[in-house]
């Protein structure tokens, strides 16, 4: 046992005074009594002449040297060392997968990492960061137990695959140079050894429970030559034993019929049922009984088809890279009367809906030609646009763009001060103006073009009809809101969320079930896309793993000591010898005494 | 108020018991060693001239031909002696009220069986030996209750020459009741006086810390009576040897009281010591 103070072991010595008290014969107490004719019959100790008498051990004195060694040893303060968890500064990494869904692994981090935090000092900086989908930190540097919790509680668990290579290497940026950072890996190991293993400085506290589970991995459908819609559903057996289980498969909310699946211990088991549905129907399939220890994948859900398809006119001289882009997005098609107007060169239409402008011969309202311009790089893209999201412009370059003065239109891409992409609205309707003819560019060429295509039909066609999309948790699910509108998205627990105006992706998808969206404000409400996630597969009967961690070099053991002390056991034994102390000195109150004979 | 009415009423539905015959100078309720007008055949005596020869016993006459008288048992009445120690020991722990009720509950039994009571203090203000109220019926019970309840507790005395002198030196052989807590090195004595007269009862008093004493630590005793000092160190094994002591003392006492041809009853110092000792004086045949 080490000692903080071993100095107050001198205070030991006390005992010699206690035992010489017990040697005094104390000042006799006068009693008077009736007679002392009995007492003169016990032959009992009478007073000696010397003060002295023999020390006998009796059980009062030895409480009390024992309440004398409590409280010198409280005073010396004993203590022991423990690894500590919580260092300067400490990233807490929740893996918020599918698999942490299964047998309580979630809430139980989430627990133990709540009580960390409620450990932790004004010495402890703590930071969270989240492995979902995308790994983000929802804490960072926070001295305040109280944040920390806020960050933990706002973690939902999810169906989806999460990021936990990302998450360390984000925890890992949180590194503070003027202390060490110590990163705790709070997961069941995930589905696969990560790139980082070993990871250096941090502790993985595994969360490793299994229990019985049965998830439904897959579900999809084909039309059918009857007219009928036939659904395929897989599902999969994680427990240890052979069992039947009975399922339920819904059309939008009414059931249309039962089936059951026998799988073997380990066992995938597939099976096709008809049902009577539609394009665009949500086809549901839950299994039926008791729950297992992972309710999120007991469901899965599927939208027939992909919705009716959107369309674009072009009109102009099309060049082979737009009509291209317009053929190769899927739920797109050309079409005379599009919803979107595609305008490449040539002279500008009346705009009557929204439209997509390629440098064309006569600028939009709002804008005003300039010059032209030759040989121009982009140097700009708004930071933040939803439309440039994942897309580098950056190696870019343009032959010729028209230098224009557009004081109403937002340019997200600059060559210098002259925009090459403008966003604006004519007529009431959004309008996106390229100020280059895309073939005078190598934009074609670029792996973000398509996307940046796709985003920007998205965005112009917002509104103009329900789009549907059938996932997996993670998947973000695509935004067009029509001017002056917000999307708001019903998630699959009810709960409504309000987004920005510009918001084009949602992408909070990780909880498994039906997601749909409207399009509110400025007095309209219109229908936006339906979106179903299901919980990934390969997120179900995960079996836990240990990640490798190793500790850093340069990492002195004195940091990371958590000094314990002794003392509040050593004092509550005081208290109770007290007490017992009391208890024996008042001739033990409450027993039960001999009665002497009264007759 | 040392007896409730309750009691009281439970008190008049029964008597007390002598053991002993006895002579007094009244008709009574007791047996008697005098020969009187009682339905109980005592004796055969011959006919001496003055006789009432409506006791002759015609058939003997017939069969012996001589005359011979038949005799019968004299009921007398009883003179019953209530003693209460007053010492200062008694004025501890409550004694002295609960031998107070005692000796009221005596005395009320007494004066209901229309008994000749008579009440004594020891020892008294004055002299050592103070005379009380004396009734014979219940309309005395006023004034004995006044005295029993005004009595007060006097200084140290020995008893027994006192018991002594009060049996001894009576003319009428009634019964005593000596109602003490008899800490009295000299209470064999006491007891041995108490046998001169026609029985009686023993109601030693003792307060419940003095049967189970509570003391703590090393102690002065004091004893109040005759200043004298015992210097104890108390422990449990203290008090387990005490409470030896105390129980030989009390079995010591009884069997003292019963060779005297005495009831013996020991009775703690409480609240209801008076019914405890009716209950009690019940159940051993003392009264009925």
């Amino acid at each position: 046992m080490n000692l903080l103070v071993p100095g107050a072991l001198a205070f030991a010595a006390l005992a010699g005074p206690l035992i010489v008290l017990y040697m005094l014969r104390s000042k006799r107490r006068t009693v008077q009594v009736s007679s002392t004719m009995l007492w003169d019959r016990l032959g009992a100790p009478v007073a000696a002449a010397v003060p002295w008498q023999r020390l006998r051990l009796t059980p009062l004195l030895i409480i009390q040297l024992l309440v004398l060694s409590a409280l010198v040893l409280s005073l010396a303060r004993p203590f022991f060392t423990q690894q500590a968890l919580l260092g300067p500064h400490t990233v807490f990494v929740i893996d918020s997968s599918g698999s942490m869904s299964d047998a309580g692994r979630f809430a139980a981090a989430i627990d133990r990492a709540e009580d960390l935090a409620g450990q932790a000092s004004t010495a402890n900086l703590i930071s969270v960061v989240q492995a979902g989908p995308e790994a983000q930190v929802l804490a960072a540097f926070s001295r305040s137990p109280d944040v920390v919790r806020s960050a933990l509680s706002g973690i939902v668990p999810g169906g989806a695959v999460a990021d936990l290579s990302g998450a360390v290497r984000l925890a890992r940026g949180l590194a503070t140079p003027d202390r060490p950072t110590n990163l705790l890996i709070f997961s069941d190991g995930g589905s696969g050894p990560l790139a980082e293993e070993p990871v250096i400085g941090a502790t993985h506290l595994p969360f490793d429970a299994t229990s019985a589970d049965v998830s439904i991995d897959g579900i999809d459908a084909e039309s059918s030559d009857e007219g009928l819609i036939r659904v395929l559903v897989t599902a999969t057996n994680h427990t240890t034993a052979s069992r039947t289980d009975r399922f339920e498969i819904a059309v939008g909310e009414l059931p249309a019929g039962t089936f059951e699946l026998e799988m073997r211990s380990g066992g995938q088991v597939s099976k096709t049922v008809p049902v009577e549905a539609s394009a665009g129907d949500v086809i549901s399939v839950t299994r039926l009984g008791d729950s297992d220890t992972n309710p999120m994948n007991d469901s899965a859900w599927l939208i027939v088809g992909q919705g009716p398809l959107r369309t674009a006119e072009l009109v102009g001289e099309p060049s082979p890279f737009v009509e291209a882009l317009v053929r190769s997005l899927p739920g797109w098609e050309e079409s005379d009367e599009g919803e979107v107007l595609i305008v490449d060169g040539g002279e500008l239409p009346e705009i009557d809906r929204p439209a997509l402008l390629f440098a064309t011969d006569t600028v939009p309202e709002g804008i005003e030609f300039v010059e032209l311009v030759g040989n121009v790089p982009v140097t700009y893209q708004r930071p933040g646009e939803p439309l440039l999201d994942q897309v580098d412009l950056s190696d870019v370059a343009v032959a010729e763009a028209q230098v224009v003065d557009a004081p109403g239109w937002l340019p997200i891409v600059r060559a210098g001060d002259s925009p090459l992409i403008l966003l604006g609205s004519v007529n009431g309707h959004r309008v996106v103006y390229f100020t280059f003819d895309v073939t005078h560019s190598n934009l074609p060429v670029q792996v973000g073009f398509p996307i940046l295509g796709a985003r920007i039909l998205e965005w112009l066609g917002g509104g103009s009809g329900a789009s549907v999309s059938t996932g997996v948790s993670g998947d973000p699910i695509v935004l067009a809101a029509p001017v002056g509108t917000h999307p708001e998205v019903t998630r699959p627990t009810g709960e409504v969320v309000t987004l920005e105006e510009s918001a084009a992706l949602y992408k909070e998808t990780t909880v498994p079930g039906i997601y749909r969206v409207r399009y509110v404000g400025n007095g309209l409400e219109q229908t936006g896309p339906t979106a179903v996630r299901n919980f990934v597969p390969a997120e179900a009967g995960v079996l836990p793993r240990t990640i490798e961690v190793a500790s850093p070099p340069d990492l002195e053991t004195e940091e990371t000591a958590l000094v314990r002390e002794w003392a509040p056991w050593v004092i509550g034994l005081a208290i109770v010898l007290l007490l017992l102390e009391w208890w024996v000195g008042h001739q033990r109150p409450g027993l039960r005494r001999t009665k002497v004979a009264t007759a | 108020m040392l007896l409730t009415p309750e009691l009281r009423a439970r008190i008049e539905q029964v008597s007390l018991v002598s053991k002993r015959r006895i002579r007094a100078s009244y008709a009574g309720r007791h047996s008697s060693k005098r020969k009187g007008e009682s339905l109980d055949f005592a004796d055969f005596r011959p006919y001496v001239p003055g006789d009432d020869y409506r006791r002759i016993d015609q058939a003997l006459y017939a069969r012996l031909g001589q005359l011979v008288v038949r005799e019968f048992e004299a009921e007398d009445e009883l003179t019953l002696r209530v003693v209460l120690d007053v010492s200062a020991s008694m004025n501890l722990h409550g004694k002295h009220l609960a031998a107070r009720r005692l000796a009221a509950l005596i005395a009320y039994l007494g004066l209901a069986a229309g008994d000749r009571v008579e009440l004594f203090a020891v020892p008294g203000s004055t002299r050592p030996l103070e005379a009380g109220p004396t009734g014979h019926h219940l309309t005395a019970w006023p004034r004995l209750e006044t005295w029993l309840e005004t009595v007060a507790v006097g200084g140290g005395i020995p008893l027994a020459p006192i018991l002594r002198t009060l049996v001894g030196s009576s003319k009428v052989r009634g019964a005593t009741v000596i109602v003490s807590d008899l800490l009295d090195v000299e209470w064999e004595r006491a007891l041995d006086g108490l046998a001169l007269g026609a029985g009686g009862i023993v109601l030693q008093v003792l307060a419940p810390v003095e049967l189970d004493p509570d003391l703590i630590g090393d102690l002065r005793l004091v004893d109040v009576e005759t200043g004298s000092e015992t210097m104890i160190s108390t422990s449990e094994d203290t008090r387990r040897h005490y409470r030896e002591v105390l129980e030989a003392f009390v079995e010591g006492v009884a069997g003292r009281s019963r060779k005297a041809g005495l009831d013996y009853l020991l009775v703690p110092a409480v609240e209801d010591a008076a019914e405890r000792a009716l209950a009690a004086l019940a159940s051993e045949g003392a009264v009925r």
